[in-house]
């Protein structure tokens, strides 16, 4: 029955569906804060989906209205405000938290400390990351303890009053630095490194010694932020039955509740998650930050519990982009055919595990790019730092190797004479080619899409 | 931000009558998009916060027996419409326009921007360039004082803790003198400057006279670069020597080496900008006569 | 504390307030119109953008009492129940808005700039919005909608922008 639905009867029900839509919504805003009544359907909502057509987005509305209900837009009744202490320094042992000084500042209703959270720590691969540290800070935006106060103000200034006596460690900063056993090991594991990766293909040295000329080159990428224009934010309520809600900007919600079960030592079923509408994410809203933290502040106070990241906080304590390290080293034959290929990455993880494991696996596939390659051999090692941690952000570890491979590809072809363009499609990948990890690979579009891109935007004319 | 005691004086005289009274402990607040910024992160709260935004005293750009007046109060859009500024000083709407983005310039002020006194400020080159001078209200009375004395070090004018701000004055003999800002930022908007540069000259009988070339964010204070201005003094005009006049300028500043710009860099920069602006400020000379 | 009235949207408010009270949050937290979003707090990012007797200002930086009896227009302010904003419908219509939060703050210089009544050209919406970022980098669908409701409004043309001979 299915192949007789036309078009038309969908375009139709469509729009029917957006106008219930519309008349559910109206009651529920305020009088003259209201959706315009007499809007059409924009006309790009009613085509079927297709390439090239401008297309909307059902949220497009709420968004440009003002109407969208982020975390930050929410009060509940009898709401307060908490905020993090950040370490401030990037290695230490904690030796004593005093918040008693804090606890007597005006406004404030609790204090929260690592050691009061049931189960200190989380993590999606491994749980090395506590939620405030309660042992050793391990990077400068490290949470060391949390308030709950009536304003905002008050709290910031009560985190003023909190006392912390730290007897400082050794930095570790530099990643190739930290991989040496005589490094000083961040997670008193008997190396930095936590996570690696190996792919071989063929035989690397058999094939550099048939290829005319060998290249090699380190390249380096830095830390990015994602700086979501929303900063993470979450408001937590402990009811009277032990049940907690959250809302939060958690853009993995499923993933986030069994975290937040873990570590609040609470099945499952008791803790209900809201996610609202989500101010920018790229990956960077992937895990858990302030979510126990409310719920337990809420426990203590009675109260609901919002906690908003200030921009200051955004930038050290959230996750980032992984700097990597890249030493490649490529053989090739004077027709410009890659014979051979040598990788070496280098992962900074940071002071914590998070997804690092997986993107470390991602760049480690993509590192050959998308060339054909018969032998290959990458190394790819995640290494712990006394930095703030990386995590997931868009491209999960691709960006970094294809700024890699990509400026290698310029280089031997500036090297060997041959035009950039000529050099790529000699080696991309055909039709059934295999992926370094074997993989066969179907309706593969690289070359022409090269051939395309390139004679769009002139490529030819520009190189004469 | 911290607690304070939020005082809107209706006349200039309240103004500083209120801050005779407070200070030291009051802060001066018009525009406020450096004032509250530096608020939101003290450690302690100032105590008394002055709005000085709404008194016309410090409003108005109009033309004196000394010169152009502006007030301190005017706002670096408003300096970007004024008909009096197009005619007589047009460099310094380029300067405005360089300042923050729409919103700040909507708010801040020239005065403001003075007297937060950063070296990377965006209308201190154009005015020092001009030899504009500044009028100081406090308690004792009024005073003036050339704004190459009134810029001390980074964040720090040579008013006292009771004094305000009145107005800028362009003297008279520099109305209509062809000169040209340019600012070096990593983007358009919303940049701080790595290098500003502004240059004002007269040409008299095709010989370069009153020269004045003024540098930002490359010193603790914005200077100016005496020596290349007396390398042109008084010369034939030529683009050889203007070319000479950039590289002495460099050797005039110290600028900094940070995670915006390199000192190497900066350096490139202090030749490019004040050769850019002293042609510009050239070309200009040539369009008046 | 202190009595701060403001006109907002047309309709005179009246709050009580501490003095250190931004201007974004009477309006966001006393008034409640949460549509001015709060992003930096130091007047970076334009999320916060808001119109002062005609004027786009940052309201995280300027205090309340500034603003004591100046006509502010908020996003809420710009449509009607009858009239969908020109603007707000343009942003939509082209998808400019992908997470949303920089859109009130982007709308608003927006409409400060078709407000000037001056003829605008690709570079003028780039110099106007270069006070409000947007971290989706949706930047080319932004100027796409101020131009779309530039015209829509003004009834007039952006000039073409001559396509770079081969």
């Amino acid at each position: 029955m299915a192949d007789e639905v036309k078009v038309a009867d969908k375009t139709e029900t469509v729009e029917s569906l957006r106008k219930i839509d519309d008349n559910l919504r109206l009651p529920s805003v305020p009088e003259k804060r209201v959706f315009p009544k007499e809007i059409d359907v924009s006309a790009a909502r009613m085509q079927t989906p297709a390439v090239g057509q401008r297309a909307t987005r059902p949220d497009g509305r709420m968004h440009g209205l003002g109407q969208t209900k982020y975390i930050d837009d929410m009060f509940f009744p009898g709401m307060i405000h908490a905020k993090i202490k950040r370490a401030g320094i990037a290695h230490a042992k904690i030796k004593s938290i005093d918040v008693s000084e804090a606890e007597k500042m005006p406004g404030v209703m609790a204090t929260l400390i690592g050691s009061e959270i049931p189960v200190n720590s989380f993590g999606p691969s491994l749980q090395d990351q506590p939620l405030l540290a309660d042992d050793v800070v391990r990077h400068a935006g490290d949470g060391v303890a949390a308030v709950a106060a009536v304003t905002e103000q008050q709290a910031l200034d009560a985190l003023e009053k909190i006392k912390i006596v730290y007897e400082e460690l050794p930095n570790v900063f530099d990643p190739v630095e930290a991989m040496k056993d005589d490094a000083y090991k961040i997670h008193n594991n008997e190396s930095n490194i936590y996570a690696s990766k190996t792919i071989m293909k063929g035989d690397v040295e058999k094939g550099f010694a048939d290829s005319d000329f060998i290249f090699e080159r380190t390249f380096t990428t830095q830390m990015v932020e994602h700086v979501p224009m929303e900063p993470h934010a979450s408001i937590g309520e402990w009811d009277a039955n032990g049940r907690v809600t959250l809302h939060s900007s958690l853009g993995r919600i499923t993933l986030g509740r069994a975290d937040i079960s873990r570590t609040l030592e609470m099945p499952i079923n008791r803790i209900r998650i809201i996610a609202t509408v989500v101010g920018g994410n790229f990956g960077g809203k992937n895990e858990i930050t302030t979510e126990p933290i409310v719920a337990l502040l809420s426990k203590k106070t009675g109260r609901p519990v919002k906690c908003v990241f200030t921009r200051e906080d955004e930038f050290i304590s959230s996750t980032t982009r992984h700097p990597f390290v890249m030493e490649y080293k490529t053989g090739m034959s004077k027709e410009g055919k890659i014979m051979a290929r040598k990788v070496r990455l280098i992962c900074d993880g940071g002071a914590y595990c998070s997804w690092s494991e997986t993107t470390l696996g991602k760049a480690c596939i993509l590192s050959a790019g998308p060339y054909n390659i018969e032998n290959l051999h990458v190394d790819a090692y995640a290494v712990y730092t006394t930095k703030t941690m990386t995590g997931a952000m868009r491209g999960f570890g691709a960006p970094q190797v294809c700024f890699a491979y990509e400026s290698h590809m310029d280089d031997m072809a500036a090297e060997l004479g041959i035009e950039p363009l000529e050099i790529r499609l000699k080696n991309a990948f055909n039709e059934g080619s295999a992926s370094p990890t074997g993989q066969v690979l179907e309706a593969v579009v690289v070359k022409d899409s090269l051939e395309m891109a390139t004679e769009r935007f002139g490529w030819k004319e520009w190189r004469k | 931000m911290k607690p304070f005691d939020f005082i809107q004086p209706a006349t200039i005289d309240a103004a500083i009558l209120a801050l005779a009274e407070y200070s030291p402990n009051v802060r001066i607040l018009n525009g406020g998009t450096d004032c509250l910024v530096e608020l939101k992160h003290v450690a302690q709260s100032p105590g008394v916060v002055i709005d000085v935004s709404r008194l016309q005293g410090l409003k108005g750009i109009e033309i004196v027996d000394a010169g152009l007046r502006i007030g301190a109060g005017v706002t670096h859009t408003e300096i970007m419409a004024d008909p009096l500024i197009k005619e007589h000083v047009p460099a310094m709407i380029d300067a405005a326009h360089t300042v923050g983005a729409v919103q700040t310039r909507n708010l801040g002020t020239l005065g403001g921007n003075l007297v937060t006194c950063v070296p990377s400020m965006d209308s201190g080159p154009t005015l020092l360039a001009l030899d504009a001078d500044v009028t100081i209200l406090g308690a004792k009375g009024t005073r003036q004082s050339s704004l190459t004395d009134f810029f001390v070090a980074p964040r720090k004018t040579s008013l006292e803790p009771d004094e305000l701000l009145l107005e800028i004055i362009i003297p008279k003999e520099n109305l209509g003198k062809p000169a040209s800002f340019i600012k070096f930022g990593l983007r358009k908007g919303q940049a701080l400057a790595l290098v500003n540069a502004a240059s004002a000259l007269w040409v008299e009988g095709n010989k370069f006279k009153d020269v004045r070339i003024a540098l930002g964010a490359v010193a603790p204070v914005v200077i100016r670069a005496s020596k290349a201005e007396a390398l042109l003094e008084g010369q034939s005009v030529s683009e050889g020597l203007i070319q000479e006049a950039a590289k002495i300028a460099v050797g005039e500043a110290k600028p900094i080496d940070d995670f915006r710009a390199s000192k190497e860099y900066r350096n490139d920069l202090i030749e490019v900008g004040t050769r850019r602006t002293l042609q510009a400020a050239l070309g200009a000379s040539n369009i008046q006569s | 504390m202190t009595d701060v009235t403001l006109i907002v949207n047309g309709e005179t408010k009246t709050a009580s307030v501490p003095p250190e009270t931004t201007l974004l949050k009477m309006l966001r937290e006393d008034l409640n119109y949460t549509g001015s979003k709060l992003g930096c707090d130091v007047g970076d990012c334009g999320a916060c953008t808001v119109l002062v007797d005609g004027l786009a200002v940052n309201a995280c930086l300027m205090l309340a009492g500034q603003a004591e009896g100046k006509e502010i227009l908020t996003i809420e302010g710009l449509s009607t129940l009858e009239k969908y904003h020109p603007i707000q419908k343009a942003f939509e219509d082209v998808a400019a808005l992908q997470c949303g939060f920089c859109g009130p703050g982007m709308i608003m210089t927006t409409k400060a700039l078709i407000d000037q009544d001056e003829d605008v050209t690709r570079q003028n919406i780039k110099d106007a919005l270069s006070g409000n970022l947007c971290r989706c980098t949706g930047y080319t669908k932004i100027i796409e909608g101020v131009i779309d409701a530039y015209q829509e409004i003004t009834g007039k043309k952006l000039p073409e922008i001559k396509p770079r001979a081969a």
